[in-house]
């Protein structure tokens, strides 16, 4: 018996570390395949979680709204203190809206008078936050839209007010949103009214860093910052946030956008910017074409017949 | 004699799988959605350390290699590599987990915050060889520190809560004689 058991032992234990092995180089061959093939990769991950999470959501979203009630629960012991903030932020308010009301009327005006086009590609569909990256190391969160509803890779995300981030991986019911504030997030931004243009670069903290600025004397904290449309990724004019300076005096944006609350999100469609590539014709007729001369009026039939020919012509 | 029962130790090997899926839920609700100063332990790693150092027959490496590659696509985290290495953490802690029969929690812990600095290491180490993004470094250290403070509190919950503890020699001898 002893020795039929040290027997079996002798078989199972190789038998364990080959298998333990086996599984070790398929793990380091998947890492490796995903750093030469990244894309291929990333692609089933979004499938992988296209699969999982939604069969998670059932019990998502009740476990979300119960915690973000208990949230609110605590946030009540303070709510006579909130209260009085809010009325005097209200009567601030009155006074904005006021202002913003003329401002309104006075912009539409303008824009009339100048015959002012606003894009009429800018449409959106609006997902309802589902998941977020899980880590704390990525800003994401994954919508319930996907390529089902026509999501492509790289529209941007907003939420009411600010731009958010932008769609990098879709699977079919599932689209994930990078958000600004993630390490590998690099947005172009026009900063007004200077005209500054720079690079809104996230870095894993809630105020992303501006850099390239061209020069950053023109750039005072509480300028807006919007996306200027370069390299044809975004629209342009999207508002991404004010610029504010931190501690050690490096141009940081304040995002426009809520994060604290991320519920639902607005994807842009985007069809990509329009690119002129020709330099332009000559105005006019090319040459050697014959062009049609004005005749005087009260030549009658010849006239009528000549203007026939120079339209078949 | 309960514990050694081909019943319960397969209940318990699909009770892993089944705690990580419920660890991953959580990790992915949608409740914290601003950048934070800090990073919560990786609580898959402790369960997974926890239980192969006490049971090792409840986690095969497969079990591990499996959840953690989920874990590594759910998480936006590089596919494999983190897997990999916990893989070989668990396994050096399993390896050392029969000598340890009789040691002390204190030298148990030292060679788990040994194979958590190992992983951690390991993983910059690579992903910087392979020129990918990486992590702020207070971030990661924060996250090992945590992980390694939470050790004790895992093998809390796993053995007062799911009762994976330890085998006495004589069920050990059981459990061999059997397989």
């Amino acid at each position: 018996m002893a020795k039929d058991k040290s027997q079996r032992d002798d078989y199972a234990t190789p038998l364990r570390r080959l298998l333990t092995a086996v599984l070790c180089l398929c793990l380091a061959a998947i890492f490796i395949v995903w750093r030469i093939d990244s894309p291929r990769v990333e692609r089933f991950r979004a499938q992988v979680v296209d699969k999982v999470v939604p069969s998670m959501d059932w019990a998502m979203v009740p476990v979300t709204a119960t915690i973000n009630l208990l949230r609110d629960f605590q946030s009540y012991q303070r709510l006579s203190e909130q209260n009085r903030e809010l009325r005097s932020e209200l009567r601030q308010m009155r006074a904005w809206k006021e202002a913003a009301l003329q401002l309104e009327q006075e912009n539409a005006r303008l824009l009339d008078l100048n015959n002012v086009r606003l894009d009429p590609q800018l449409t959106y569909i609006t997902g309802v936050v589902m998941a977020d990256s899980g880590s704390p190391f990525r800003q994401s969160v994954l919508l319930n839209v996907g390529s089902r509803d026509g999501v492509h890779d790289g529209w941007a995300a907003m939420d009411g007010i600010g731009l958010v981030g932008r769609i990098s991986g879709t699977g079919h019911n599932t689209a994930r949103v990078v958000l600004l504030t993630d390490a590998a997030s690099a947005v172009p931004a026009t900063i007004q009214p200077s005209g500054q243009t720079a690079l809104v670069t996230g870095d894993n903290s809630a105020a992303p860093v501006l850099s390239f600025l061209e020069n950053p004397d023109l750039v005072r904290p509480g300028d807006r910052v919007i996306s200027s449309g370069d390299g044809a990724v975004f629209p342009a004019g999207l508002l991404i946030g004010q610029v504010a300076k931190d501690r050690s005096g490096r141009m940081r944006v304040r995002l426009a956008a809520d994060y604290s609350r991320l519920e639902f999100l607005r994807v842009l469609r985007h069809h990509g910017t329009e690119v002129i590539q020709d330099p332009g014709g000559l105005v006019g007729a090319p040459p050697g074409d014959p062009v049609p001369q004005p005749r005087p009026e009260g030549l009658g039939a010849e006239s009528a017949g000549s203007t026939a020919e120079a339209g078949n012509g | 004699m309960a514990n050694t029962s081909p019943a319960r130790i397969w209940t318990m090997r699909a009770a892993f799988p089944a705690l990580a899926l419920m660890i991953m839920f959580f990790h992915l609700l949608p409740l914290e959605t601003e950048p934070r100063f800090w990073a919560p332990p990786d609580l898959l790693i402790l369960l997974a350390m926890a239980w192969s150092l006490r049971r090792p027959d409840f986690v095969p490496a497969l079990s591990i290699g499996l959840v953690m590659l989920l874990a590594d696509l759910l998480f936006q985290r590089p596919p494999g590599l983190l897997a990999l290495l916990t893989v070989l953490g668990c396994g050096f802690l399993k390896a050392r987990a029969a000598p340890h029969r009789e040691s002390t929690f204190a030298s148990e812990w030292l060679a788990v915050a040994v194979a958590v600095t190992g992983i951690t290491t390991v993983n910059r180490l690579v992903l910087v060889l392979f020129g990918v993004q990486q992590a702020p470094l207070g971030l990661t250290v924060i996250e090992a520190v945590m992980t390694i403070a939470a050790y004790p509190l895992a093998v809390w919950a796993s053995q007062s809560i799911l009762g994976v503890r330890k085998l006495s020699p004589a069920e050990a001898e059981t459990l061999v004689s059997r397989r």
